[in-house]
């Protein structure tokens, strides 16, 4: 079960004179769900579509199921789903019309499935029959959801695949990936800025920072060992931490470190008492000071 | 035999934006409902997949905290049942074990009190303390 999904191995991607991507390394064992975090721009849908093979890159790999992602199998190709930013289907179809084309194009197709989500999720009646070009965003966005869960995929990549839904939409498609998950044991990764819904899926995150995966880890140990120590330079220019992630100076010779202490560290910044600040951090305010 | 109570997912709300992870607010919660008497001895719990599915949340954190508990005795697995609060607090575990629990906290306190120099017998006089005065 821990042979690895996804394998992405020194990919490095750039637009023109800009790089984007800078060797990444990157492995996702099966079963995981790995939400992926950065800033806007920070190159997450450009290594996500190089992950999928959508881009050329400009050095480095990537196999998907042990296949290099250029020459994928069509029976690999059959477990992947994939929800795009930008929903992209057929604007002059309506959603049966839509499905039944994809249907074609997938040995496995989960039609009981698709029929439950088009009722529980809007489309019902009229709404079947209504071309995807008058939808909204957020019907389209919904209707690219349902395509990618129809042939029950045993890899799922998610690039802010519910931006233009609302929360009670977004509780649906969470809910709706949970049972996957504990039906079928998916991988997914899933990039999004809606931090409580990654809190909610994700087991483990990934930071992508400056064209590479600057932090990886399980979620529960991140947030329950990372802190932010706060205190005057002099306290602090002579700690060092095994683990540290970011050391910022501030205004005024206040110094601000953001690490993950050992028992030991631990014990010694309490030794250090008030002259410093120790906190834990929530994962909005991890984002923020990793991606800094 | 008395009927068994069981629980529905809805006895657990969870906040995100915490510093504290879920699966720790899911532990903490129980903690508390079963030292106020909510659960009572022989309760069962909702399924994994019940309050999975009821919070939106990644099954393998809803089983995380209930292992975690059945580990501390606090729970106690029942097969074809699930998982039921342990008819009798602390005592399903032998003693050696529930002290392996305890050590890490205790080696955390004794690494602080050598620090500020406190001798043996004035901290384990203070843990004496503590611990009487819980009672």
């Amino acid at each position: 079960m821990n042979a690895s999904v996804v394998n992405i191995a020194a990919v490095s991607k750039s637009f023109g004179a800009q790089p984007v991507l800078d060797g990444v390394d990157w492995n996702i064992a099966a079963g995981k769900v790995v939400g992926l975090l950065g800033r806007n721009g920070a190159g997450k849908s450009t290594l996500l579509e190089c992950t999928l093979g959508l881009r050329e890159v400009d050095a480095g790999g990537v196999t998907l199921f042990g296949d290099p992602v250029a020459r994928l199998s069509d029976a690999t190709r059959a477990r992947i789903g994939y929800v795009p930013q930008k929903p992209e289907l057929f604007e002059w179809l309506t959603p049966i019309q839509l499905l039944a084309y994809f249907q074609a194009q997938y040995p496995r197709w989960n039609a009981a499935k698709v029929d439950g989500l088009l009722t529980r999720w809007g489309f019902s009646g009229n709404m079947r029959r209504k071309p995807v070009g008058i939808m909204s965003v957020g019907e389209k966005q919904r209707l690219s959801i349902i395509r990618a869960l129809a042939h029950d995929p045993d890899l799922l990549i998610l690039d802010e695949p519910v931006a233009s839904l609302d929360p009670a939409g977004r509780r649906d498609f969470l809910r709706e990936l949970i049972d996957d998950v504990i039906e079928r044991d998916t991988t997914v990764i899933f990039s999004t800025h809606i931090l409580s819904d990654l809190e909610r899926v994700a087991l483990d995150v990934a930071f992508l920072k400056d064209g590479k995966i600057a932090l990886q880890s399980p979620l529960d140990e991140l947030l329950e060992s990372a802190r932010r120590i706060t205190g005057p330079s002099a306290a602090l220019s002579a700690l060092r931490f095994a683990d540290e992630i970011r050391r910022e100076p501030g205004a005024a010779g206040i110094v601000s470190i953001l690490a993950r202490p050992s028992v030991t560290e631990m014990a010694a910044l309490g030794a250090e008492g008030s002259r410093l600040q120790v906190e834990a951090l929530s994962l909005e305010d991890l984002f923020v000071e990793v991606t800094k | 035999m008395a009927a068994m109570t069981s629980h529905p997912a809805t006895l657990f709300s969870i906040s995100t934006g915490s510093p504290e992870p879920i699966y720790r607010q899911l532990i903490d919660q129980l903690r508390r409902l079963i030292a106020a008497g909510q659960l009572a001895p022989g309760d069962v719990l909702p399924s994994v997949r019940d309050v999975a599915q009821t919070l939106a949340l990644n099954p393998m954190t809803v089983s995380k905290s209930y292992n975690m508990l059945e580990t501390e005795g606090l729970l106690q697995r029942s097969r074809g049942i699930g998982m039921l609060v342990a008819s009798h607090r602390g005592r399903a575990r032998p003693a050696g074990e529930r002290e392996r629990l305890l050590r890490p906290t205790l080696a955390r306190a004794a690494q602080e009190a050598r620090q500020l120099e406190l001798d043996p017998a004035a901290a384990l006089a203070l843990f004496k303390k503590i611990l009487e005065e819980d009672l």
